[in-house]
């Protein structure tokens, strides 16, 4: 049987490989090619979990510490050192996370020298940044007493930190309050993004009591973890105490939030039916208010396993809480919404197992958690060569065959599983196509009364007076990117742009940036819609995606402004009989031009003809822009005049 | 003394031609809009786009861009004050300073900045009021392309004027409000219309208050705060130890250890 560890470490490191690879991928491809990250969702994975749940993970280092040194409670002095550990780490893992998520990474100090002092992020960047020093000066003594510093300086170190535990301990606690509070208060400035369940103006305040009571929980989730791991003995009756404490902290939470929720009247959403209210009554109840009242029982309190559901039920609910701030109740466009990539899951997941691998390597080398003998030189000194590899990576850590495969093989997993968009840094949709169908179409070639070539495609099987001149395949393929998927012939745009020399019309492949031209570069009017021709609404009022040919009658045609029916064929009342203006002969086709182009065209031409075909009548004035356009100074508008024209040109132009 | 300037679109003049967007495509070299995966519409802002129409039924057209503020949520927002409200009126972004936190995409109560996703060095992007044109003492790109005059260029004071006189010259025209004249302390960039225009921002009523002063109440309690929590465990320390210790030597004398006395 494979020993424990040696399965736990094989795993870690086969994620932390598959970090590697997407690391390379995200600095060298950037946030859009390996996120799914967008305008409507800034923040992402990586805040809501790297950045945001990890420092409310990491409280059980502020929280211990009160408890130990500001309370004096010497029998949880066991769990002092593992948690300010785990805290280090955690905010080791927030700072690594930002690093991925900042979109330039390499002004992740900026704050230190352009202050801002209106924003809460500066507050929460300044008090990370204090905290991280402090903890590493509070885990310090720990690193010192491990023989290879085994020099007086380092003693006169060791001593001077010992000394100055109070005031470390004092600042934690104080940067801590400020920063666990704070990203809460981020959320303060978008009252009209975030959803009404989860805003508050104490945010701030749930924000800290939630961090404590996670402490709390996650102090418990790592003890039992070591008993599993280490094999370190259980103290079963601390941790009841500290489940206790954790419960009377969930219950002040709840209390908290839904006392606000009811105060200021926003409860009546809790039943409104909607996404969020459901993910809220997930959150509230599974996740804070059944670990709370489990926490209770002292049944639960004395057993592993009870404490073990309660602390993962715990650590859920705090993290969904600050997760659902993030992604589930912020608000974000119509049709917007975020799921994040296996490359942003994989990152925060290689942060974590890198975290845990340096938490085992801490534990198996200094002495973290034999609280029995904190001091100096009572640990069996043990010979370190620093001349071999090991003093970096030590055998039990990085075993040159097993982890060193587990890593190798995730990463090359990884770089198996990267997007093409990715290898090749093209951001361009990729154009979904399904294999061709070869019973597609028959297609006939037609020389119109334009002259231009144009092809009848219709379906194989339905019989046709014509005969068949040829089968092609056809590709479904979604050219424009935007979930719908059409036949497309690539045969026939191949013809009629030019045969085989044509490719790179449509596939770029001489550009690195580019893949393929989506289909409205040349279809130009596509989904076009002008003011007074919404093709939207046409398509809801006559049937959604099955109603095309009810316009489009042909499906011999592309379905183009040109290949439609007549506006006046269904609305026969568009020009009424014996009015002055008429529309065209022959009726207007298809997509009508613009609202300018068309009143232009209406009254412009006949203006003119009076003034060329009745002199004595109209002035010339009668043809110009300011006849009509009242109040608006005649300069401009002959200065735009020339504009209005080639609009009308063009527009005429696309037509046909 | 800078007056502060701002924009005034009457979106009853406007006909969606687009002429402001090309314009601003000119005046920014914006390049083409491409399709991207984090694009909801191809003519939604983004980092090609810093202006646009958007079309609402019933012939209705209304730019939009962004509001410059006069108390700006992003401005607040920033961490290292790479946006700043400038006197002339626009709000204004130095890619020097930029750290990519994207936390100014979050508080903008429009949705306006845009971000660079497919940049390596990405840049927060939206309308600058193009600021260094406004500097020099001319109007804005898009209000300079614009042919029906539906938007235009001056102080903000005058604008407003404007903007009234138009609504009480013909009242049944327009819906009796300057849009961005009050709501959330006012904006540079002004409104009028005959439609509703709450769809701009993620909810139709702001309110008047200015969003800074929400972040604001929590971070001035930051100085007290830390007074207090120090105070508070340096006091606790200190009273807990002393208790221990008096404990201590009140349980001692009479057992065989307490040799110091």
């Amino acid at each position: 049987m494979i020993d424990r560890k040696i399965a736990v470490k094989t795993v870690l490191w086969a994620v932390v490989g598959v970090w590697v690879t997407v690391s390379l991928a995200r600095f060298l491809r950037g946030l859009g090619a390996t996120t799914a990250l967008s305008d409507a969702t800034p923040w992402g994975l990586w805040i809501a979990f790297d950045v945001m749940s990890g420092v409310a993970l990491a409280a059980g280092g502020f929280v211990i510490a009160a408890v130990v040194y500001i309370f004096h409670l010497e029998q949880f002095r066991p769990f002092t050192r593992p948690a300010i550990l785990t805290a280090f780490l955690g905010y080791v893992a927030v700072a690594v996370g930002l690093f991925y998520d900042l979109g330039i990474p390499m002004h992740i100090w900026y704050p230190i020298i352009h202050q801002q002092p209106h924003s809460v992020l500066f507050e929460v960047a300044m008090c990370v940044m204090l905290y991280l020093t402090v903890l590493f000066l509070e885990f310090c003594p720990v690193i010192l007493e491990h023989s290879l510093f085994d020099r007086p300086l380092f003693h006169r170190i060791h001593a001077f930190l010992k000394k100055a535990t109070i005031p470390l301990v004092v600042s934690g606690i104080v940067l801590s309050t400020l920063h666990q509070s704070s990203l809460g208060s981020l959320f303060l400035i978008a009252p009209y993004r975030v959803h009404p369940l989860w805003y508050s103006p104490i945010i701030w305040i749930l924000f800290f009591v939630s961090a404590v009571g996670l402490g709390l929980m996650t102090i418990a989730a790592e003890a039992l973890f070591s008993s599993w791991y280490f094999g370190h003995k259980l103290r079963i009756d601390l941790l009841g105490k500290l489940g206790k404490a954790a419960s009377a902290v969930l219950f002040i939470y709840a209390g908290l939030r839904l006392g606000d929720l009811a105060l200021r009247g926003s409860i009546g959403h809790v039943f409104d039916g909607s996404r969020q209210a459901f993910v809220f009554l997930l959150e509230m109840s599974l996740a804070v208010l059944l670990p709370a009242t489990l926490l209770l029982v002292r049944k639960v309190r004395a057993s592993a396993a009870g404490l073990a559901t309660c602390s993962v039920l715990t650590i859920l609910g705090m993290i969904g809480y600050r997760f659902n701030l993030c992604i589930v109740a912020f608000a974000r466009p119509e049709g917007a919404s975020y799921f994040p990539t296996w490359m942003e899951i994989a990152v925060t997941a290689g942060i974590v197992a890198a975290a845990a691998l340096v938490f085992i390597f801490f534990v198996e080398n200094l002495n973290v958690c034999d609280a029995a003998h904190e001091d100096r030189g009572s640990r069996p000194r043990r010979n370190f060569d620093p001349l071999s590899a090991q003093l970096l990576l030590p055998e039990s850590l990085a075993g040159v065959r097993r982890y060193s495969l587990a890593l190798v093989a995730g990463a090359a997993a990884a770089l198996a599983m990267l997007p093409r968009d990715v290898w090749r840094g093209s951001l361009f949709l990729r154009t979904a196509t399904e294999a061709p169908r070869v019973l597609a179409a028959v297609v006939e070639q037609d020389n119109g009364a334009a002259g231009a070539p144009a092809y009848n495609i219709r379906l194989a099987g339905t019989r046709h007076p014509a005969g068949d001149s040829g089968t092609i395949q056809l590709f479904l393929i979604d050219g424009n990117r935007d979930g719908r998927l059409v036949p497309f012939p690539h045969r026939l745009h191949a013809d009629r742009l030019g045969g085989d020399a044509s490719c790179t019309v449509c596939h770029h492949q001489a550009l690195p940036f580019d893949q393929n031209t989506p289909c409205y570069r040349c279809h130009r009017d596509m989904y076009l819609e002008t003011d007074i021709f919404d093709h939207n609404s046409h398509t809801r009022r006559l049937g959604g995606n099955s109603s095309c040919v009810r316009c489009h009658a042909s499906p011999a045609f592309a379905k183009t402004r040109a290949s439609a029916r007549p506006c006046g064929d269904c609305h026969q009342d568009m020009a009424v009989a014996g009015a002055l203006i008429q529309p065209p002969q022959g009726g207007v086709r298809g997509y009508a031009p613009g609202y300018m182009n068309a009143m232009h065209g209406l009254c412009v031409t006949c203006h003119k003809q009076k003034v060329d075909r009745e002199p004595d009548r109209f002035r010339r004035a009668f043809a110009e822009c300011g006849t009509c356009h009242r109040g608006i100074d005649g300069a401009e508008l002959r200065r735009m005049a020339p504009y209005a024209t080639a609009a009308k040109e063009r527009s005429s132009a696309a037509v046909r | 003394m800078t007056v502060p300037m701002g924009i005034l679109t009457d979106t009853t003049l406007c006909t969606g031609c687009e002429r402001c967007v090309e314009a601003c495509r000119r005046e920014n070299h914006l390049g083409a809009d491409e399709p991207r995966p984090w694009k909801l519409r191809i003519d939604d802002l983004s980092s090609t786009r810093y202006t646009t129409i958007v079309r609402r039924p019933g012939n209705h057209y209304v730019r939009r861009l962004c509001r410059h503020c006069q108390e700006p949520a992003c401005v607040s927002a920033c961490i290292v004050g790479a946006l700043q409200k400038t006197p002339e009126g626009p709000v204004i972004y130095n890619p020097d300073l930029c750290m990519g936190c994207r936390y100014c995409i979050m508080s903008c109560p429009y949705g306006i900045p845009r971000y660079d996703w497919e940049a390596l060095v990405p840049r927060v992007r939206k309308c600058t009021m193009c600021y260094a044109r406004v500097r020099e003492g001319r109007v804005p790109a898009c209000v300079e392309a614009c042919p029906e005059r539906a938007t235009i260029f001056g102080p903000r004071d005058e604008l407003i004027r404007e903007a009234r006189r138009r609504i009480e010259r013909e009242p049944d025209r327009y819906v009796d409000k300057i849009y961005g004249e009050t709501e959330i302390g006012g904006t540079s960039v002004l409104y009028i219309s005959d439609i509703a225009l709450g769809f701009l921002a993620y909810k139709p009523d702001l309110g008047e208050k200015p969003l800074p002063q929400l972040t604001w109440a929590a971070l001035s309690k930051v100085p007290s705060l830390i007074v207090g929590m120090g105070g508070l465990m340096t006091g606790l320390y200190w009273i807990i130890e002393r208790r221990m210790k008096l404990a201590a030597q009140s349980a001692a004398p009479d057992a065989p250890e307490g040799r110091e006395r």
